[in-house]
Protein backbone atom coordinates (compact mmCIF):
# COMPACT_ATOMS: atom_id res chain seq x y z
CA UNK A 1 0.00 0.00 0.00
CA UNK A 2 1.08 3.37 -0.33
CA UNK A 3 0.83 6.01 1.19
CA UNK A 4 2.22 8.60 -1.17
CA UNK A 5 1.31 8.72 -4.65
CA UNK A 6 2.28 11.90 -7.17
CA UNK A 7 1.57 11.75 -10.51
CA UNK A 8 3.00 14.46 -12.65
CA UNK A 9 3.39 16.72 -9.95
CA UNK A 10 4.31 20.30 -10.75
CA UNK A 11 5.11 23.28 -9.51
CA UNK A 12 6.14 26.43 -11.19
CA UNK A 13 6.37 29.70 -9.72
CA UNK A 14 5.92 33.41 -11.09
CA UNK A 15 8.70 34.06 -13.86
CA UNK A 16 8.44 30.54 -15.17
CA UNK A 17 10.09 29.06 -12.42
CA UNK A 18 9.79 25.12 -12.41
CA UNK A 19 10.83 24.36 -9.09
CA UNK A 20 9.37 20.79 -9.69
CA UNK A 21 8.99 19.49 -12.96
CA UNK A 22 6.54 16.39 -13.65
CA UNK A 23 7.39 13.85 -11.33
CA UNK A 24 5.66 10.29 -10.31
CA UNK A 25 6.29 8.19 -7.69
CA UNK A 26 5.16 6.59 -5.17
CA UNK A 27 5.97 5.45 -1.00
CA UNK A 28 5.11 2.52 0.71
CA UNK A 29 3.67 2.30 4.14
CA UNK A 30 6.41 2.42 7.04
CA UNK A 31 8.82 3.05 4.30
CA UNK A 32 11.89 5.88 4.59
CA UNK A 33 12.09 7.54 1.44
CA UNK A 34 14.97 9.90 0.70
CA UNK A 35 15.01 13.04 -2.25
CA UNK A 36 18.08 13.60 -2.02
CA UNK A 37 19.50 16.40 -4.32
CA UNK A 38 21.27 19.79 -3.97
CA UNK A 39 20.32 23.59 -3.06
CA UNK A 40 16.92 24.22 -5.55
CA UNK A 41 16.30 20.87 -6.75
CA UNK A 42 13.13 21.22 -5.92
CA UNK A 43 13.06 19.01 -2.44
CA UNK A 44 11.31 21.79 -0.21
CA UNK A 45 8.37 22.49 -3.09
CA UNK A 46 8.11 18.85 -3.22
CA UNK A 47 7.40 18.70 0.35
CA UNK A 48 5.45 21.96 0.71
CA UNK A 49 2.93 20.26 -1.78
CA UNK A 50 2.30 17.18 -0.57
CA UNK A 51 2.19 18.70 3.55
CA UNK A 52 -0.58 20.82 1.77
CA UNK A 53 1.39 24.44 2.74
CA UNK A 54 1.56 25.26 -1.10
CA UNK A 55 -0.83 23.93 -4.21
CA UNK A 56 0.86 22.56 -7.08
CA UNK A 57 0.38 24.09 -10.53
CA UNK A 58 -0.53 20.82 -11.87
CA UNK A 59 -0.17 17.07 -11.67
CA UNK A 60 -1.69 15.66 -8.77
CA UNK A 61 -0.65 14.05 -5.19
CA UNK A 62 -2.35 11.77 -3.02
CA UNK A 63 -1.10 11.72 0.65
CA UNK A 64 -2.76 8.91 2.88
CA UNK A 65 -5.11 8.32 0.77
CA UNK A 66 -5.83 11.12 0.16
CA UNK A 67 -5.72 13.87 -2.66
CA UNK A 68 -3.86 17.06 -1.60
CA UNK A 69 -5.62 19.96 -3.27
CA UNK A 70 -9.10 18.24 -2.80
CA UNK A 71 -8.90 17.36 0.76
CA UNK A 72 -6.23 19.17 2.47
CA UNK A 73 -8.13 18.86 5.55
CA UNK A 74 -7.86 14.72 5.85
CA UNK A 75 -4.42 15.25 4.55
CA UNK A 76 -3.10 17.25 7.51
CA UNK A 77 -5.08 15.05 10.33
CA UNK A 78 -2.72 11.88 8.73
CA UNK A 79 0.79 13.95 8.34
CA UNK A 80 3.66 14.97 10.61
CA UNK A 81 6.23 17.75 9.64
CA UNK A 82 9.41 18.86 10.68
CA UNK A 83 10.62 21.49 8.39
CA UNK A 84 14.42 22.55 7.76
CA UNK A 85 14.01 25.48 10.41
CA UNK A 86 13.19 23.92 13.96
CA UNK A 87 9.45 25.02 14.68
CA UNK A 88 9.91 25.24 18.01
CA UNK A 89 8.49 27.49 20.75
CA UNK A 90 11.45 28.50 22.98
CA UNK A 91 9.68 30.51 25.49
CA UNK A 92 7.49 27.15 26.54
CA UNK A 93 8.70 23.81 27.99
CA UNK A 94 8.77 20.82 26.11
CA UNK A 95 5.88 19.40 27.18
CA UNK A 96 4.27 22.48 26.56
CA UNK A 97 5.04 22.43 22.92
CA UNK A 98 4.44 18.77 22.07
CA UNK A 99 0.98 19.71 23.90
CA UNK A 100 -0.19 22.71 21.71
CA UNK A 101 0.02 20.07 19.03
CA UNK A 102 -1.38 17.45 21.01
CA UNK A 103 -4.69 19.94 20.84
CA UNK A 104 -4.11 20.70 17.16
CA UNK A 105 -5.01 17.17 16.31
CA UNK A 106 -7.68 16.99 18.62
CA UNK A 107 -6.32 14.96 20.84
CA UNK A 108 -7.56 14.46 24.78
CA UNK A 109 -5.43 15.52 27.69
CA UNK A 110 -4.70 11.95 29.10
CA UNK A 111 -3.86 11.09 25.59
CA UNK A 112 -1.50 13.55 25.37
CA UNK A 113 -0.15 12.86 28.38
CA UNK A 114 0.88 9.49 27.43
CA UNK A 115 2.00 10.49 24.02
CA UNK A 116 4.18 13.16 25.88
CA UNK A 117 6.06 10.10 27.98
CA UNK A 118 6.56 7.70 25.06
CA UNK A 119 7.71 10.40 22.86
CA UNK A 120 10.16 11.94 24.92
CA UNK A 121 11.12 8.28 25.80
CA UNK A 122 11.50 7.71 21.92
CA UNK A 123 13.62 10.37 20.78
CA UNK A 124 15.88 10.57 24.37
CA UNK A 125 14.70 13.41 25.75
CA UNK A 126 12.95 11.84 29.16
CA UNK A 127 13.60 14.25 31.96
CA UNK A 128 13.36 17.50 29.85
CA UNK A 129 9.70 17.39 29.81
CA UNK A 130 9.42 20.57 31.72
CA UNK A 131 12.20 22.54 30.83
CA UNK A 132 12.50 25.59 28.92
CA UNK A 133 12.75 24.74 25.39
CA UNK A 134 15.58 27.90 25.50
CA UNK A 135 17.82 25.61 26.95
CA UNK A 136 17.90 22.90 24.93
CA UNK A 137 20.89 22.76 22.39
CA UNK A 138 20.50 21.98 18.82
CA UNK A 139 19.83 18.34 18.32
CA UNK A 140 17.65 18.56 21.52
CA UNK A 141 14.88 21.10 19.64
CA UNK A 142 15.22 19.04 16.48
CA UNK A 143 14.11 15.76 18.41
CA UNK A 144 11.96 17.74 20.19
CA UNK A 145 10.74 19.22 16.70
CA UNK A 146 10.64 15.44 15.32
CA UNK A 147 8.37 14.65 18.55
CA UNK A 148 5.55 17.25 17.70
CA UNK A 149 5.00 15.68 14.38
CA UNK A 150 4.81 12.68 15.81
CA UNK A 151 2.03 13.17 18.47
CA UNK A 152 -1.22 12.21 16.39
CA UNK A 153 0.59 9.21 15.39
CA UNK A 154 0.48 9.79 11.51
CA UNK A 155 1.19 7.45 8.72
CA UNK A 156 3.30 9.70 6.95
CA UNK A 157 6.11 12.21 8.62
CA UNK A 158 7.83 15.00 6.45
CA UNK A 159 11.26 15.65 7.59
CA UNK A 160 13.01 18.69 5.20
CA UNK A 161 16.37 18.23 5.65
CA UNK A 162 16.60 16.90 8.99
CA UNK A 163 20.07 17.14 9.92
CA UNK A 164 21.07 20.48 8.09
CA UNK A 165 23.12 22.55 10.82
CA UNK A 166 23.83 19.84 13.34
CA UNK A 167 27.66 18.69 13.89
CA UNK A 168 28.07 15.57 12.48
CA UNK A 169 27.86 13.58 15.84
CA UNK A 170 24.58 14.73 16.48
CA UNK A 171 23.50 14.10 13.01
CA UNK A 172 24.72 10.22 13.72
CA UNK A 173 22.64 10.46 16.58
CA UNK A 174 19.82 12.28 15.42
CA UNK A 175 19.75 9.20 12.52
CA UNK A 176 19.49 6.84 14.98
CA UNK A 177 15.90 8.72 16.19
CA UNK A 178 14.34 8.96 13.11
CA UNK A 179 15.03 4.83 12.18
CA UNK A 180 13.76 3.90 15.70
CA UNK A 181 10.87 6.32 14.92
CA UNK A 182 10.23 4.43 11.64
CA UNK A 183 10.22 1.13 12.94
CA UNK A 184 8.96 1.31 16.65
CA UNK A 185 5.70 3.23 15.22
CA UNK A 186 5.96 2.06 11.91
CA UNK A 187 5.74 5.57 10.33
CA UNK A 188 6.43 5.80 6.39
CA UNK A 189 9.35 8.84 6.68
CA UNK A 190 9.82 11.16 3.82
CA UNK A 191 13.04 13.03 3.92
CA UNK A 192 14.55 15.40 1.54
CA UNK A 193 18.32 15.93 1.93
CA UNK A 194 21.50 16.96 0.25
CA UNK A 195 24.13 14.54 2.32
CA UNK A 196 24.81 10.98 0.40
CA UNK A 197 25.20 9.41 4.19
CA UNK A 198 22.20 10.68 5.56
CA UNK A 199 20.66 9.17 2.41
CA UNK A 200 22.70 6.07 2.41
CA UNK A 201 22.27 5.13 6.08
CA UNK A 202 19.02 5.88 6.76
CA UNK A 203 16.48 5.57 3.35
CA UNK A 204 15.38 2.07 2.15
CA UNK A 205 15.08 4.02 -0.97
CA UNK A 206 16.41 7.18 -2.82
CA UNK A 207 15.47 9.34 -5.21
CA UNK A 208 17.52 11.19 -6.70
CA UNK A 209 16.45 14.92 -7.84
CA UNK A 210 18.11 17.28 -9.43
CA UNK A 211 16.33 20.62 -11.57
CA UNK A 212 12.83 19.50 -10.18
CA UNK A 213 13.01 16.54 -12.11
CA UNK A 214 13.59 12.95 -10.71
CA UNK A 215 16.94 11.18 -12.31
CA UNK A 216 16.46 7.94 -10.80
CA UNK A 217 14.74 5.72 -7.88
CA UNK A 218 15.79 3.04 -6.15
CA UNK A 219 17.48 1.42 -2.76
CA UNK A 220 20.98 2.66 -2.23
CA UNK A 221 22.79 -0.72 -3.36
CA UNK A 222 20.47 -0.58 -6.58
CA UNK A 223 21.52 2.72 -7.27
CA UNK A 224 25.06 2.13 -7.27
CA UNK A 225 25.44 -1.31 -9.07
CA UNK A 226 23.59 0.85 -11.90
CA UNK A 227 26.66 2.90 -12.40
CA UNK A 228 28.75 -0.96 -12.61
CA UNK A 229 32.07 -2.59 -10.67
CA UNK A 230 34.30 0.46 -9.76
CA UNK A 231 35.15 4.08 -9.81
CA UNK A 232 39.06 5.20 -10.98
CA UNK A 233 39.22 8.49 -10.01
CA UNK A 234 41.93 10.15 -12.04
CA UNK A 235 44.12 13.71 -10.99
CA UNK A 236 45.87 14.52 -13.92
CA UNK A 237 46.77 18.10 -12.66
CA UNK A 238 47.81 19.76 -9.29
CA UNK A 239 45.81 23.25 -10.08
CA UNK A 240 42.12 23.31 -11.49
CA UNK A 241 42.85 26.08 -13.95
CA UNK A 242 41.95 25.84 -18.17
CA UNK A 243 45.08 24.22 -18.73
CA UNK A 244 43.56 21.13 -16.47
CA UNK A 245 40.32 21.08 -18.37
CA UNK A 246 41.98 20.68 -21.29
CA UNK A 247 44.25 18.07 -19.88
CA UNK A 248 41.12 16.13 -18.28
CA UNK A 249 39.38 16.69 -21.87
CA UNK A 250 42.23 14.82 -23.60
CA UNK A 251 42.43 12.43 -21.13
CA UNK A 252 38.56 11.47 -21.30
CA UNK A 253 39.15 11.21 -24.99
CA UNK A 254 41.88 8.54 -24.64
CA UNK A 255 39.77 6.35 -22.81
CA UNK A 256 36.36 6.54 -23.39
CA UNK A 257 35.27 3.31 -25.97
CA UNK A 258 37.93 0.97 -24.92
CA UNK A 259 36.57 -2.19 -23.80
CA UNK A 260 37.13 -1.89 -19.87
CA UNK A 261 35.78 1.40 -19.84
CA UNK A 262 31.75 1.21 -19.17
CA UNK A 263 31.79 5.38 -18.73
CA UNK A 264 33.67 8.31 -17.60
CA UNK A 265 32.87 11.74 -16.54
CA UNK A 266 34.87 14.73 -15.12
CA UNK A 267 34.90 16.55 -12.57
CA UNK A 268 36.29 19.65 -11.14
CA UNK A 269 39.77 18.73 -11.39
CA UNK A 270 39.37 14.89 -11.52
CA UNK A 271 38.22 12.38 -14.30
CA UNK A 272 35.86 9.52 -12.66
CA UNK A 273 36.31 6.09 -14.89
CA UNK A 274 33.43 3.41 -14.41
CA UNK A 275 34.82 -0.25 -15.01
CA UNK A 276 34.16 -3.05 -14.17
CA UNK A 277 36.94 -4.37 -12.15
CA UNK A 278 39.54 -1.83 -10.75
CA UNK A 279 41.88 -4.38 -10.35
CA UNK A 280 42.25 -5.06 -13.74
CA UNK A 281 41.80 -1.90 -15.16
CA UNK A 282 44.21 0.37 -13.55
CA UNK A 283 47.08 -1.19 -15.41
CA UNK A 284 45.42 -0.80 -18.50
CA UNK A 285 44.33 2.83 -17.78
CA UNK A 286 47.89 3.54 -17.16
CA UNK A 287 49.40 1.78 -20.19
CA UNK A 288 47.40 3.69 -22.23
CA UNK A 289 47.75 6.79 -20.84
CA UNK A 290 51.18 6.61 -20.55
CA UNK A 291 51.68 6.04 -24.51
CA UNK A 292 49.74 9.12 -25.23
CA UNK A 293 52.13 11.16 -23.02
CA UNK A 294 49.66 11.83 -20.40
CA UNK A 295 50.70 12.03 -16.58
CA UNK A 296 48.40 11.39 -14.13
CA UNK A 297 49.11 13.23 -10.91
CA UNK A 298 47.33 10.44 -8.54
CA UNK A 299 45.06 7.67 -9.21
CA UNK A 300 43.18 5.96 -6.40
CA UNK A 301 39.85 3.43 -6.72
CA UNK A 302 36.62 3.34 -4.79
CA UNK A 303 33.47 1.30 -4.69
CA UNK A 304 30.28 3.63 -6.19
CA UNK A 305 29.26 5.74 -3.53
CA UNK A 306 26.57 8.03 -4.04
CA UNK A 307 27.55 10.88 -4.90
CA UNK A 308 29.10 8.69 -8.29
CA UNK A 309 25.80 7.68 -8.99
CA UNK A 310 24.37 12.05 -8.38
CA UNK A 311 27.43 12.34 -10.71
CA UNK A 312 26.55 10.02 -13.11
CA UNK A 313 22.92 11.34 -13.51
CA UNK A 314 23.15 14.93 -12.44
CA UNK A 315 26.86 15.38 -14.24
CA UNK A 316 27.43 16.89 -11.03
CA UNK A 317 28.52 16.34 -7.80
CA UNK A 318 26.87 17.41 -4.39
CA UNK A 319 28.89 19.71 -2.67
CA UNK A 320 28.32 19.79 1.27
CA UNK A 321 29.28 23.60 0.93
CA UNK A 322 26.71 24.07 -1.30
CA UNK A 323 23.99 23.26 1.11
CA UNK A 324 25.12 24.98 3.92
CA UNK A 325 22.69 27.56 3.71
CA UNK A 326 22.27 29.70 6.83
CA UNK A 327 19.06 31.80 7.02
CA UNK A 328 18.50 34.81 8.90
CA UNK A 329 16.40 33.73 11.40
CA UNK A 330 18.96 30.56 12.08
CA UNK A 331 21.79 33.53 12.69
CA UNK A 332 19.39 35.35 14.84
CA UNK A 333 18.69 32.58 17.26
CA UNK A 334 22.32 32.10 17.38
CA UNK A 335 23.18 34.97 18.39
CA UNK A 336 20.34 34.80 21.23
CA UNK A 337 21.72 31.72 22.35
CA UNK A 338 24.97 33.04 22.47
CA UNK A 339 24.02 35.91 24.71
CA UNK A 340 22.56 32.91 27.47
CA UNK B 1 -17.07 26.23 15.42
CA UNK B 2 -15.47 24.55 18.50
CA UNK B 3 -12.36 23.39 17.32
CA UNK B 4 -11.93 26.93 16.02
CA UNK B 5 -12.64 28.44 19.72
CA UNK B 6 -10.74 25.55 21.03
CA UNK B 7 -7.55 26.65 18.76
CA UNK B 8 -7.74 30.12 19.42
CA UNK B 9 -7.94 29.55 23.22
CA UNK B 10 -4.78 27.52 22.71
CA UNK B 11 -2.49 30.16 20.64
CA UNK B 12 -4.01 33.02 23.10
CA UNK B 13 -2.90 31.05 26.25
CA UNK B 14 0.72 30.57 24.29
CA UNK B 15 0.84 34.41 23.39
CA UNK B 16 0.31 34.94 27.14
CA UNK B 17 2.78 32.58 28.65
CA UNK B 18 5.74 33.29 26.31
CA UNK B 19 5.41 36.94 27.13
CA UNK B 20 4.75 36.56 31.19
CA UNK B 21 8.24 34.45 30.79
CA UNK B 22 9.64 37.67 29.63
CA UNK B 23 9.77 39.93 32.85
CA UNK B 24 11.64 42.35 30.58
CA UNK B 25 9.44 42.80 28.26
CA UNK B 26 6.99 43.54 30.82
CA UNK B 27 8.64 45.85 32.07
CA UNK B 28 9.97 48.02 29.47
CA UNK B 29 6.56 48.48 27.88
CA UNK B 30 5.30 50.03 31.27
CA UNK B 31 8.11 51.73 31.88
CA UNK B 32 7.75 54.08 28.73
CA UNK B 33 3.89 55.33 29.70
CA UNK B 34 4.95 55.43 33.73
CA UNK B 35 8.11 57.67 32.08
CA UNK B 36 5.36 59.29 30.37
CA UNK B 37 2.94 60.06 33.34
CA UNK B 38 5.40 61.40 35.08
CA UNK B 39 7.21 63.45 32.96
CA UNK B 40 4.66 65.04 31.09
CA UNK B 41 2.63 65.97 33.91
CA UNK B 42 5.48 67.60 35.49
CA UNK B 43 6.69 69.84 31.86
CA UNK B 44 3.28 70.72 31.26
CA UNK B 45 2.34 71.47 35.21
CA UNK B 46 1.27 74.86 34.82
CA UNK B 47 -1.21 73.94 32.23
CA UNK B 48 -3.43 72.87 34.59
CA UNK B 49 -6.81 74.40 35.49
CA UNK B 50 -9.49 76.54 33.11
CA UNK B 51 -7.79 75.42 30.01
CA UNK B 52 -8.34 71.65 31.01
CA UNK B 53 -11.89 71.69 32.10
CA UNK B 54 -10.70 72.83 35.71
CA UNK B 55 -8.68 69.61 36.69
CA UNK B 56 -5.00 69.43 36.79
CA UNK B 57 -2.59 68.37 33.92
CA UNK B 58 -2.45 64.50 35.54
CA UNK B 59 -5.93 64.25 35.86
CA UNK B 60 -6.89 65.07 31.81
CA UNK B 61 -3.45 63.70 30.64
CA UNK B 62 -3.80 60.23 32.21
CA UNK B 63 -6.39 58.93 30.48
CA UNK B 64 -4.67 59.78 27.15
CA UNK B 65 -1.60 57.35 28.37
CA UNK B 66 -4.16 54.85 29.23
CA UNK B 67 -4.99 55.06 25.35
CA UNK B 68 -1.35 55.20 24.50
CA UNK B 69 -0.17 52.08 26.25
CA UNK B 70 -2.76 49.58 24.69
CA UNK B 71 -2.04 51.77 21.10
CA UNK B 72 1.68 51.51 21.13
CA UNK B 73 1.08 47.79 22.70
CA UNK B 74 -0.97 46.17 19.84
CA UNK B 75 0.36 47.85 17.58
CA UNK B 76 3.61 46.46 17.63
CA UNK B 77 1.91 42.92 17.99
CA UNK B 78 2.68 42.05 13.97
CA UNK B 79 5.91 41.27 15.01
CA UNK B 80 5.29 37.86 16.95
CA UNK B 81 3.80 37.04 14.02
CA UNK B 82 6.95 37.85 11.98
CA UNK B 83 9.10 35.89 13.99
CA UNK B 84 6.58 32.76 13.96
CA UNK B 85 6.91 33.06 10.42
CA UNK B 86 10.65 32.98 10.56
CA UNK B 87 11.08 30.57 12.76
CA UNK B 88 9.34 28.06 10.90
CA UNK B 89 6.67 27.66 13.99
CA UNK B 90 3.80 28.92 11.59
CA UNK B 91 4.14 26.81 8.71
CA UNK B 92 4.47 24.32 11.24
CA UNK B 93 1.39 25.07 12.72
CA UNK B 94 -0.20 25.33 9.19
CA UNK B 95 0.69 21.49 8.56
CA UNK B 96 -2.03 20.34 11.12
CA UNK B 97 -5.43 20.82 11.17
CA UNK B 98 -5.80 24.10 13.28
CA UNK B 99 -8.04 26.42 12.34
CA UNK B 100 -6.56 28.65 10.15
CA UNK B 101 -8.35 31.84 11.51
CA UNK B 102 -7.55 31.13 15.23
CA UNK B 103 -3.90 31.37 14.38
CA UNK B 104 -4.48 35.14 13.42
CA UNK B 105 -6.83 35.71 16.29
CA UNK B 106 -4.88 34.30 18.85
CA UNK B 107 -1.90 36.05 18.40
CA UNK B 108 -4.25 39.78 18.49
CA UNK B 109 -6.18 38.69 21.36
CA UNK B 110 -3.32 37.44 22.94
CA UNK B 111 -1.42 41.32 22.60
CA UNK B 112 -4.88 42.99 23.39
CA UNK B 113 -5.16 41.27 26.44
CA UNK B 114 -1.58 41.92 27.26
CA UNK B 115 -1.87 45.35 26.24
CA UNK B 116 -5.04 46.11 28.68
CA UNK B 117 -3.36 44.49 31.75
CA UNK B 118 -0.91 47.23 30.86
CA UNK B 119 -3.60 49.61 30.56
CA UNK B 120 -5.00 48.68 34.07
CA UNK B 121 -1.56 48.70 35.88
CA UNK B 122 -1.24 52.78 34.27
CA UNK B 123 -4.68 52.99 36.03
CA UNK B 124 -3.86 51.81 39.60
CA UNK B 125 -0.25 54.10 39.04
CA UNK B 126 -2.64 57.01 38.20
CA UNK B 127 -4.89 56.50 40.95
CA UNK B 128 -1.88 55.80 43.62
CA UNK B 129 -0.71 59.68 42.13
CA UNK B 130 -3.97 61.00 42.27
CA UNK B 131 -5.96 61.03 39.84
CA UNK B 132 -9.82 60.37 41.15
CA UNK B 133 -12.29 58.58 38.33
CA UNK B 134 -15.26 60.47 38.23
CA UNK B 135 -17.07 56.60 37.49
CA UNK B 136 -15.43 54.62 39.93
CA UNK B 137 -14.98 51.42 39.32
CA UNK B 138 -17.45 50.52 36.54
CA UNK B 139 -16.07 53.45 34.61
CA UNK B 140 -12.40 52.00 34.61
CA UNK B 141 -14.00 48.32 33.43
CA UNK B 142 -15.98 50.35 30.57
CA UNK B 143 -12.70 52.54 29.88
CA UNK B 144 -10.39 49.31 29.64
CA UNK B 145 -13.17 48.10 27.06
CA UNK B 146 -13.20 51.02 24.92
CA UNK B 147 -9.01 50.74 24.53
CA UNK B 148 -9.52 46.62 24.00
CA UNK B 149 -11.36 47.95 21.16
CA UNK B 150 -8.29 50.36 19.70
CA UNK B 151 -6.36 48.05 20.72
CA UNK B 152 -8.23 45.40 18.66
CA UNK B 153 -8.13 47.50 15.73
CA UNK B 154 -4.19 48.39 16.02
CA UNK B 155 -3.10 44.76 16.57
CA UNK B 156 -5.36 42.74 13.64
CA UNK B 157 -3.93 45.99 11.44
CA UNK B 158 -0.26 45.54 12.74
CA UNK B 159 -0.84 41.61 11.91
CA UNK B 160 -2.11 42.33 8.32
CA UNK B 161 0.76 44.60 7.46
CA UNK B 162 3.17 42.07 9.28
CA UNK B 163 1.69 39.35 6.58
CA UNK B 164 1.22 42.20 3.78
CA UNK B 165 4.76 42.99 3.76
CA UNK B 166 6.46 40.22 5.39
CA UNK B 167 9.70 42.74 6.85
CA UNK B 168 10.51 43.40 10.13
CA UNK B 169 12.17 46.55 9.11
CA UNK B 170 9.12 47.68 6.93
CA UNK B 171 6.36 46.85 9.60
CA UNK B 172 8.70 48.95 11.74
CA UNK B 173 8.79 52.01 9.94
CA UNK B 174 5.34 52.02 9.16
CA UNK B 175 4.25 51.41 12.61
CA UNK B 176 6.11 54.44 13.66
CA UNK B 177 5.19 56.68 10.49
CA UNK B 178 1.48 55.91 12.05
CA UNK B 179 1.46 55.68 15.54
CA UNK B 180 3.64 58.57 16.29
CA UNK B 181 1.21 61.20 14.20
CA UNK B 182 -2.09 58.88 15.48
CA UNK B 183 -0.98 60.45 18.81
CA UNK B 184 -0.15 63.71 18.35
CA UNK B 185 -2.92 64.84 16.43
CA UNK B 186 -5.45 63.79 18.74
CA UNK B 187 -6.44 65.58 21.88
CA UNK B 188 -4.51 62.85 23.67
CA UNK B 189 -2.03 66.08 25.21
CA UNK B 190 -4.15 69.20 24.85
CA UNK B 191 -7.85 69.44 24.92
CA UNK B 192 -9.55 69.76 21.05
CA UNK B 193 -10.64 73.58 21.99
CA UNK B 194 -7.18 74.52 22.78
CA UNK B 195 -5.66 72.62 19.12
CA UNK B 196 -5.37 74.97 16.40
CA UNK B 197 -8.40 74.78 13.99
CA UNK B 198 -7.50 72.31 11.69
CA UNK B 199 -6.02 69.80 14.02
CA UNK B 200 -8.91 70.01 15.96
CA UNK B 201 -10.80 69.12 12.21
CA UNK B 202 -7.82 66.18 11.99
CA UNK B 203 -8.66 64.63 14.91
CA UNK B 204 -11.72 63.32 14.38
CA UNK B 205 -10.99 60.88 11.42
CA UNK B 206 -8.32 59.91 14.01
CA UNK B 207 -9.71 56.58 15.99
CA UNK B 208 -6.91 57.28 18.55
CA UNK B 209 -9.12 60.74 19.65
CA UNK B 210 -12.34 58.62 19.89
CA UNK B 211 -10.71 56.22 22.46
CA UNK B 212 -8.73 59.13 24.67
CA UNK B 213 -12.23 61.19 24.86
CA UNK B 214 -14.37 57.98 25.49
CA UNK B 215 -11.57 57.46 28.31
CA UNK B 216 -11.41 60.67 29.27
CA UNK B 217 -14.86 61.83 29.72
CA UNK B 218 -15.45 58.42 32.19
CA UNK B 219 -12.24 59.69 33.85
CA UNK B 220 -13.02 63.59 34.40
CA UNK B 221 -16.88 64.22 33.84
CA UNK B 222 -19.03 60.70 34.32
CA UNK B 223 -20.73 58.95 31.66
CA UNK B 224 -21.63 61.21 28.60
CA UNK B 225 -23.04 58.45 26.83
CA UNK B 226 -23.22 60.77 23.49
CA UNK B 227 -19.78 60.43 23.36
CA UNK B 228 -19.49 57.10 24.66
CA UNK B 229 -21.36 55.72 22.30
CA UNK B 230 -19.72 57.31 19.32
CA UNK B 231 -16.59 56.05 20.78
CA UNK B 232 -17.89 52.34 20.87
CA UNK B 233 -19.15 52.40 17.51
CA UNK B 234 -16.13 53.87 15.41
CA UNK B 235 -13.71 51.48 17.13
CA UNK B 236 -15.69 48.94 17.59
CA UNK B 237 -16.68 48.67 13.27
CA UNK B 238 -12.54 49.72 12.78
CA UNK B 239 -12.24 46.31 14.85
CA UNK B 240 -14.16 44.57 13.08
CA UNK B 241 -12.97 45.72 9.69
CA UNK B 242 -9.22 45.11 10.85
CA UNK B 243 -9.68 41.79 11.69
CA UNK B 244 -11.49 40.82 8.92
CA UNK B 245 -8.31 42.59 6.46
CA UNK B 246 -6.15 40.49 9.35
CA UNK B 247 -7.73 37.24 7.77
CA UNK B 248 -7.88 37.98 4.64
CA UNK B 249 -3.98 38.74 4.34
CA UNK B 250 -3.78 35.79 6.61
CA UNK B 251 -5.44 33.30 4.17
CA UNK B 252 -3.80 34.74 0.96
CA UNK B 253 -0.78 33.85 2.83
CA UNK B 254 -1.60 30.15 4.31
CA UNK B 255 -2.86 29.77 0.20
Amino acid sequence: MSVIETKALTKVFPGDVRAVDGIDFQVNAGEIFAFLGPNGAGKTTTIKMLNTLILPTSGSARVAGFDVVKHPAEVRKRIGYAAQDVGVDEQATGRENLALYGHFYRLDGKTIKARVKELFELVGLNGYEDKMVSAYSGGMRKRLDLAMGMIHQPQVLFLDEPTTGLDPQTRAHLWDYINNLAKTLGVAIFLTTHYMEEADRLADRIAIIDLGKIMTIGTSDELKKSIGGDVVTLTPCVQKDEDCKEFIRRTEAVLSGKPFVASTRPTDGELAVYVKDGGSAIPGIMQLLGSQGIEVKSISMSRPSLDDVFLKYTGRTIRAQEGARTTFAQLQRKASRRQK
Amino acid sequence: MMNALADTWHIVVRGLRSRIRMPVFIFMSLFQPVLWLVLFTQIFKSLGGSMMGGSSYLQFFAPGVVVMTVLFGSAFSGFGLLMMMDMGILSKMLATPVTRVSIILGQVIAAVVVSIIQAAIIFIIAAIMGVDVATGVPGVLLALFIVALLGLAFAAFSNGLALLVKRQETVMATTNLLTMPLMFMSSTMMPGEALPGWLNTVRHFNPVDYAVVGVRGLVLEGYVWSDLWRSLVVLGALAVVAVAFANMMFRRQAE
